[in-house]
């Protein structure tokens, strides 16, 4: 098993390698250049040529990929071109706002999604599967941002009950607080989260009630609350666990839409502000972390299906 | 499934990236401003003000001040030497600047007893260390090509500690407007840092103006409380802070909301908050020209009738209702310099609409079933507004127009290629400030911001000779010279002065004193209070 782990380990070294060229490649390949965003035109031209040559912009762009790749391998992710700070701090700094917002939504959904399929399960095609089925559908395809902003001016707006913005009331800084600033986010991501799950979980939920241990248990007398809560949940499983996998990098990478509308400082604002000024320091440290924790999630996964089905062998 | 996971990473990856694609913003400059109303009722001291802002600060250092946010913050962090509104100059620190005879030293004299944030003295030292730092090309200052004159940079002497002499290489008439734009940085905290802009004493700022840093919180406010020290009287406001709103709908609601009292908003968002009453609508002219350049590297483009036919056909009132709404938000350009910029004269030729004109003038240049490709911004709601408008009203002198919407680095980019070819048409905004010289790197035969790519000998000589001329009578006439050669050849098709629109809480009072100004909105914020 430790074996199969390192392995593991070492095989995604390649994988994240070939992201880190593509996404370099990718960014680069992006029209603009990133001097433009702070550039005025009465800046004199040797003044732009200057600050290109400071930024290390004038070299090519495959010196450029590996003067950056020999510092992230010594740990350093670079300054951010637009605000000189290191890319390193600037993560760190959003990191727990992301972590916060996004685990609290992932743990929610599945609190949510989970019973509420498999009850939409045991009721296939009856009136409330088909509520939730409809609910669902909304949640899937609903655009966040309408959503994010229908919320702040029904909650915020109009009743008053939440702040519209933000992660903490100006000067004020307690738990309470940002609670209060989360739950608006917060209800978005977890409404489609739980629209999304909610189809995978039913649907896996379904083919368990068709399994013949089900027909097994019935005929030995089992209730319907047994069989579902003791024995099919349990099958069920398997699903929310590669959701879990998938999700991982969620935790880090944020949410890029939901995030703006709120102006939640986590990741995903500070994405969109860094793909916007082309601050490829910036988006790279991003993606790096955040395909990294992917990758991490896979192999947690990978692992835990093997501690819930004893069937299926870890990683060949 | 693992392996097939391992590559959904990838993509999924790769996704995110993709959205690099979308463009980098350029932000503009400052300049000055008209006036505004406001609201009457009694001042009271205290009380705070929450502005929102749509990013983040860069490097709160305003000798690397570029964007919109920095450089509104640092307008309340920050003091200037003296401030210029239209013809008046007003001293902040200095008490007056004097040049010799010669016009080359220009002796700057500082106000009385001038202390930092920190308490520290602010003296001629700190002058000389701020310029010194941004003519240090180690120090990468954005402002430093303003204060080197071929290739000879400025030179500073102390002659005592409220006094420094400015020693010019050569005559500049734009010396002044240059030096407008420099807000002194402490030289005893920066003193010996080897890289500034890196420098971690940018997260804790030190500066002079009415307001002194007390908290920033990434991705969420920057916070800025009185000083009471402040040359121009103490605040009245005991705390202002800048609230970062990414979502203008969201910022919008947040207004309504009463979590942020005032923010600079779309003219198609006017009523909604009008409505609410609980609004003041400041406008002001930006100091911003919006325009249509005709790209002369195109052989057509250089036919001059061709350029005042297309103008003849236009109609600026239209164009203005079609992209601002109403005459209420812009005005109809004729200068290529704003209203704000000295020297700018209306004497020039204006161009009102005139179809018999249009069509004479392009049966005189012998081209007809014209057919031309106009560039903008497609994310620029205004400009796709008049490229419609265009392309519709030109349809009546029999020229078909292709619109080319393009995102804005691609279109950066175009338009900063010399040789481009690929439109004949496009739009563009400036915001140049109050000094005519800073506009020459836009219509100079080789200037990198010459998207017309108008050349002309004589023409440059015009923009040489104004930058040296001291005496203002000649050099009016020579800046007037200018505008009516680009009018009457017609290489920038000027279209409106636009205004900026900011909605502010109906409870906040002074905002006369403050004063509108472009791009930061207010220019002094310590006049501003809380009406009870």
């Amino acid at each position: 098993m430790k074996k199969n782990i390192l392995r593991r380990v070492l095989q995604s070294i390649p994988l994240l390698w070939f992201i880190s060229v593509v996404s370099f490649a990718l960014i680069k390949l992006a029209p603009g250049d990133p001097v433009n965003s702070f550039v005025t035109p009465n800046m004199s031209a040797e003044d732009v040529e200057r600050i290109r040559h400071s930024l290390g912009l004038d070299q090519p762009v495959i010196m450029q990929y590996f003067i950056w790749l020999k510092n992230v391998l010594q740990g350093n992710f670079g300054y951010s071109l637009t605000n000189h700070r290191p890319v390193l701090e600037l993560i760190l700094e959003r990191l727990p706002a992301t972590i916060g917002l996004m685990g609290s939504a992932l743990f929610l959904s599945l609190i949510i999604a989970i019973p509420l399929s498999i009850i939409a399960a045991s009721r296939k095609n009856k009136l409330l599967d088909r509520g939730i089925g409809m609910i669902s559908y909304i949640g899937i395809s609903i655009p966040s941002f309408w959503f994010g902003i229908m919320l702040i001016y029904i909650f915020a707006v109009k009743l008053h009950w939440l702040p519209s913005m933000g992660m903490r009331t100006i000067g004020v800084d307690s738990f309470w607080d940002i609670v209060k600033h989360g739950i608006l986010p917060c209800a978005v991501l977890t409404f489609i989260n739980v629209s999304m799950y909610s189809r995978y979980i039913r649907s896996q939920a379904i083919s368990q009630l068709e399994e013949d241990y089900v027909q097994i248990q019935y005929a030995y007398g089992a209730t319907k609350r047994s069989v579902l809560w003791r024995h099919v949940l349990k099958n069920v499983l398997l699903p929310i666990i590669t959701i879990l996998g998938m999700s991982f990098a969620d935790l880090i990478a944020g949410a890029f839409i939901t995030e703006t509308v709120f102006s939640w400082p986590g990741m995903g604002s500070l994405g969109i502000s860094s793909v916007f000024g082309l601050d490829y320091p910036v988006i790279m440290g991003i993606t790096m972390f955040s395909s990294f924790m992917l990758v991490i999630g896979n192999l947690v996964a990978d692992i835990l299906y093997s501690v819930v089905d004893p069937r299926i062998k870890t990683m060949r | 499934m693992k392996r097939r996971n391992m590559w959904t990473a990838a993509i999924m990856a790769l996704v995110i990236l993709t959205m690099s694609a979308c463009g980098s913003a350029s932000s503009n400059k400052k300049a000055e401003d008209q006036g505004s109303t406001a609201p009457a009722g009694t001042a009271k001291n205290g009380g705070s003000l929450v502005i929102a802002v749509q990013d983040d600060p860069k490097v709160l250092n305003p000798i690397y001040a570029g964007d919109r946010v920095t450089l509104t913050i640092d307008q309340a962090l920050y003091a200037p030497l003296f401030n210029v509104n239209g013809d008046k100059k007003t001293f902040v620190l200095a008490e007056s600047l004097t040049p010799s005879a010669d016009n080359l030293t220009y002796t700057l004299k500082l106000r009385e007893g001038l202390t930092w944030h920190d308490g520290q003295p602010l003296t001629a030292d700190d002058i000389i260390f701020t310029m010194n730092s941004i003519l240090d090309e180690k120090q990468h200052s954005f402002f430093r090509g303003s204060f080197v004159y071929d290739g000879k940079p400025l030179t500073m002497k102390k002659v005592d500690d409220r006094t420094v002499d400015f020693v010019l290489p050569k005559v500049s008439a734009a010396f002044e407007g240059m030096l407008v734009q420099i807000f002194p940085i402490p030289k005893h905290i920066f003193e010996g840092e080897a890289d500034i802009e890196k420098s971690p004493k940018n997260s804790n700022p030190v500066g002079s103006g009415p307001f002194k840093f007390k908290e920033y919180r990434a991705g969420e406010y920057v916070t800025l409380e009185r000083f009471d020290k402040y040359v121009g009287g103490a605040p009245k406001l005991d705390s202002v802070t800048y609230r970062v709103a990414k979502d203008p709908n969201a910022a919008n609601l947040a207004l309504q909301n009463g979590e942020i009292q005032m923010r600079m908003i779309d003219t198609q968002d006017v009523n909604t908050l009008k409505n609410t009453g609980n609004f003041n609508i400041l406008t002001y002219l930006e100091g911003r020209l919006s325009y249509m350049v005709f790209n002369l590297n195109v052989d057509v483009m250089q036919k001059k009738e061709v350029r005042q036919a297309i103008a003849y056909a236009l109609d600026k009132n239209e164009m203005i209702t079609a992209a601002y709404t109403s005459g209420e938000y812009a005005e109809p350009a004729a200068s290529i310099l704003t209203p704000d910029t000295l020297y700018q004269t209306n004497d020039v030729e204006k161009y009102d609409h005139n179809l018999d004109k249009a069509k004479e003038l392009l049966a005189q240049a012998g081209v007809s079933n014209l057919k031309l490709k106009l560039a903008y911004t497609n994310s620029n709601k205004p400009q796709t507004s008049l490229a419609l408008y265009v392309q519709q009203k030109l349809k009546e002198v029999g020229i078909e127009v292709e619109l080319m919407p393009l995102d804005i680095t691609a279109f950066g980019n175009k338009s900063l290629d010399m040789n481009n070819k690929e439109y004949d048409l496009s739009f563009g905004g400036y915001i140049m400030g109050f000094e005519p010289d800073a506009y020459r790197t836009l219509y100079m035969s080789n200037e990198a911001y010459n998207y017309s790519h108008y050349k002309n000998a004589d023409f440059d000589k015009l923009w040489d000779q104004a930058a040296v001329q001291t005496d203002t009578a000649k050099r009016g006439e020579l800046y007037k010279q200018i505008q009516q050669t680009v009018a009457n050849e017609m290489t920038v098709f000027p279209i409106a002065y636009t205004k900026g629109v900011v909605a502010l809480d109906k409870r906040y009072g002074g905002v006369e004193e403050a004063v509108t100004k472009p791009v930061v909105m207010l220019e002094d914020l310590s006049k501003l209070y809380v009406t009870e």
